[in-house]
């Protein structure tokens, strides 16, 4: 698909953003969306419909998401059309969290 | 998924090549063009890549086709090819007329000229 | 799908929280799974493999050969194999030629030579220019390529990965493989760097 993704050659991407000494991940969340993603790879989706999946998001939003905010979107994606996860069970679950997180304050 | 098919997975990874004689339609030497398509589905062509005339480098061997893969079709085994073009056919002559773009590209991306 | 528009930190965190405990709850995937793929690509792999598979080819010229003719091959017989480095391409930095890796449709990167991709690599910045105006993103490396200088991009946008033999610099003349690899870069084995001469190295830790 003529998608975001296909950058090669796309002018005003800025600077290179070189960093120091970098983490391999800069927060556990990013661990975590890694992690679950690779652990569906066999599984459940092939790696190329996991990259599928992250060049299906809005270009606006591809454009202005993290590396990892894209892996995420894509893994909610194919979890909820493979109906593994749906929408609903995730906000849900949210809500359930922040619920117990106001019951402890 | 459990830890032991994860240490598994990071260890042997997964091959995508297939044992296959299939025929390669291309030669080392060979002048192709990369096909231009637009499909609204799962591709490893890039834009910047269609249309330009290459030159076939190294026969990698049969892979998986990610095009399908990537949309749950068959595997639709096929050569793919490292394939060599000017920065100048790419970009114009703007670019330095020394470099040039590796790319690896499959049977159904290319055509004969 | 929701918007993921701009969401505060914290907010994604709990999404992620929500959607591992949905995940294990379901049995799709174990928390101990989770922790051995965080932990192998946190510690186990990374630039100190590419490291020793350089510095092995700058010691043995049989190795190299090999190495150059079939990566996949080469790299094997030292045990290094892995997930995304299942079929590996080497090119060599000359007098001659610059190679320069990057992958435009997404970030492909052998994860078990050189660990997870940088920043940098993965990158909007890099995936648009690097096939573009090579010259100028190895400018702001600190790397000045002569005009008669070849400069070679390699876009890894099938299943093949690749890595760039640097130049073993002067000046590490009868140094151990072992040391050797000490010298190696992750930038180095990407194509955005040179491998200093020891002297220049140390001058920079100091």
């Amino acid at each position: 698909m003529n998608g975001p993704h296909d950058l090669g050659g796309m002018h005003s991407m800025g600077p290179i953003p070189i960093e120091e000494n970098e983490p391999v991940f800069h927060s556990e969340w990013e661990a975590k969306v890694f992690a679950m993603s690779f652990a569906t790879f066999v599984n459940y989706f092939p790696v190329d419909e996991t990259r599928h999946a992250s060049e299906r998001m809005p270009p606006g939003e591809y454009l202005s998401s993290s590396y990892y905010e894209r892996w995420l979107y894509a893994l909610e994606l194919l979890l909820a059309e493979h109906n593994l996860v749906t929408p609903d069970e995730i906000e849900a679950r949210i809500a359930e969290f922040t619920q117990a997180d106001s019951l402890i304050d | 998924m459990t830890a032991q098919d994860a240490r598994v997975l990071l260890a042997k990874g997964l091959s995508c090549q297939v044992d296959s004689n299939l025929p390669a339609k291309f030669q080392v030497g060979d002048h192709v063009k990369a096909k231009v398509i637009h499909p609204k589905t799962y591709t490893r062509l890039p834009r910047y890549i269609r249309g330009k005339v290459g030159t076939i480098v190294k026969d990698h061997g049969v892979y998986v086709f990610p095009d399908t893969m990537g949309q749950r079709l068959s595997t639709k085994p096929q050569h793919v090819y490292s394939v060599r073009f000017t920065a100048q056919e790419l970009w114009g002559l703007d670019a330095s007329p020394k470099d040039s773009l590796y790319i690896d590209l499959f049977d159904d991306h290319l055509e004969a000229l | 799908m929701p918007s993921h528009h701009h969401r505060p930190e914290s907010e994604v965190a709990l999404r992620v929280k929500a959607i591992e405990s949905l995940l294990v709850e379901k049995g799709i995937v174990d928390l101990a799974a989770l922790d051995a793929i965080i932990d192998t690509y946190e510690h186990k792999v990374g630039p100190h493999i590419g490291a020793q598979i350089v510095a092995k080819a700058w010691v043995d010229p049989e190795f190299k050969k090999r190495l150059l003719a079939d990566g996949t091959g080469a790299i094997s017989e030292l045990g290094f194999t892995g997930f995304s480095s299942e079929h590996m391409v080497v090119v060599e930095n000359t007098p001659e030629v610059h190679n320069l890796i990057v992958c435009t449709l997404c970030s492909c990167y052998p994860w078990a030579i050189l660990g997870l991709p940088p920043t940098w690599y993965k990158s909007f910045a890099y995936r648009s220019r690097a096939v573009i105006e090579p010259r100028k993103v190895l400018q702001e490396f600190g790397l000045e390529i002569p005009e008669q200088v070849e400069v070679r991009v390699w876009d890894s946008n099938a299943d093949l990965r690749y890595l760039v033999l640097p130049e073993r610099p002067d000046g590490a003349e009868g140094w151990s493989e072992e040391d050797l690899a000490t010298l190696v870069t992750r930038n180095a084995m990407i194509g955005a760097a040179k491998v200093q001469p020891p002297a220049a190295a140390d001058s920079l830790v100091a």
